[in-house]
């Protein structure tokens, strides 16, 4: 299997490695290139939990848009708790201030009883539009999101699966 | 004889192994291999590759908020340099497997195959630019096992593209291969007079058993 690469001149060895290389940084670019057409740091979230049920589940793929800064009650939005990197998707239930004054949201999952008081930083009651909300959500996918959820609760998994992309990409000459 | 062997059937294996025996022999003959086109190929897409992972480090360091601004510069130079990229591998190289030149005459050779046909397809491009295309069908130089045998394809090569048989004058004249030539340009150029001995002797070669 490995003789195919073996009798490669440097070149065409650098020409191979070269087109995996081209694929994962294509991959990327591609990432980035729709976070900064959204606007959004991770313009694309799997729901984790399921606190905003019936409406999302767990597994549920959800495509952000973060260009309407003037977010309305009853939308629903991914927001990062400050000081942690778990992002959550609730919905919004209050406004304060907005036009010259900068714009605040209390958020709440409808599955959850209460709203979201308790789970923002410790002396943190409210979120800035502009500094936690990560985007809107505007469209979604059902179930798709599981494969993410099951590389990152199984991080072999990853390595596995990008070795064996390595593998095909590099010995296959076409 | 090669130790390694390939699959027959597969119409990949058949072409790379002929493009990377076709570099080997024409290196063997003191041809002067130019890299160029490839060389700026690997170069562009190099480039893009660095610019893809500058920007993965700058975004894993610094964050989206302060990286959003340099990350939309590199998403469109990224953009730009795939294009160029694309651009350059099909269009300009088109399938280009060999080019460069021996006491003063330019070659150059681009391959390809057709789906479902076992017929190796050569362009050549001598010093005056003008092509054409031969075609061999694979079975004159593998066996049914799918060994390669050079003896065959380097006397297909001299017999038929007159600057290889300038090079190794033993091969030329002794193919009898099928072979026959398709001539792509209007005007008739300088074609090899062993080329077009060759042709009206040859005789079908049956597959030879490895």
């Amino acid at each position: 299997m490995f003789s195919s690469i073996a009798s490669l001149q440097p070149r065409q060895l650098a020409a191979q490695v070269l087109n995996f290389a081209l694929v994962l940084s294509t991959a990327f670019m591609l990432w980035k290139g729709l976070s900064v057409f959204t606007n959004s740091s991770s313009p694309i979230v799997v729901v984790l939990s399921g606190s905003m049920e019936p409406a999302f589940e767990r597994g549920d793929l959800l495509f952000l848009w973060n260009r309407g800064m003037d977010t309305q009650v009853g939308e629903i939005v991914v927001y990062n708790v400050r000081g942690k990197d778990i992002p959550i998707v609730h919905r919004v239930v209050r406004r304060f201030g907005g036009g010259s004054a900068p714009l605040q949201l209390l958020t709440k999952g409808d599955n959850n009883a209460a709203d979201d008081t308790e789970l923002y930083a410790r002396g943190q009651d409210y979120l800035e539009r502009s500094k936690d909300v990560v985007g809107s959500v505007v469209g979604y996918v059902p179930f798709v999101g599981y494969v993410t959820i099951l590389l990152s609760e199984y991080p072999w998994l990853k390595t596995a699966m990008l070795g064996f992309m390595a593998l095909t990409v590099v010995l296959q000459r076409e | 004889m090669s130790d390694s062997h390939i699959s027959p059937y597969s119409l990949n294996d058949l072409k790379n192994t002929t493009d990377d025996a076709l570099g080997n022999y024409l290196r063997g003959l003191h041809f002067k291999q130019d890299n160029s086109k490839l060389d700026f190929r690997l170069a562009i897409g190099y480039t893009a590759v660095v610019i893809a992972a500058v920007t993965f480090v700058a975004d894993y360091k610094l964050g989206w908020d302060a990286t959003k601004n340099g990350t939309a510069v590199a998403v469109a130079a990224y953009a730009v340099l795939n294009g160029v990229f694309t651009y350059w591998l099909y269009f300009v190289e088109k399938g280009l497997i060999f080019e460069g030149n021996r006491e003063g005459r330019k070659i150059s050779l681009a391959s390809r195959t057709k789906k479902h046909t076992p017929t190796y397809f050569l362009t050549v491009t001598s010093s005056s630019n003008q092509s054409r295309e031969l075609e061999c069908p694979f079975t004159t130089w593998f066996t049914e096992d799918g060994y390669f045998v050079a003896k065959p394809f380097q006397q297909w090569l001299a017999s038929t593209v007159d600057v290889i048989g300038g090079a190794d004058v033993k091969s030329v004249g002794k193919s009898e291969a099928e072979s026959s030539v398709v001539p792509e340009a209007e005007s008739n150029g300088t074609p090899s007079a062993s080329g077009a001995d060759a042709k009206s002797k040859g005789t079908k070669r049956s597959k030879k058993k490895g």
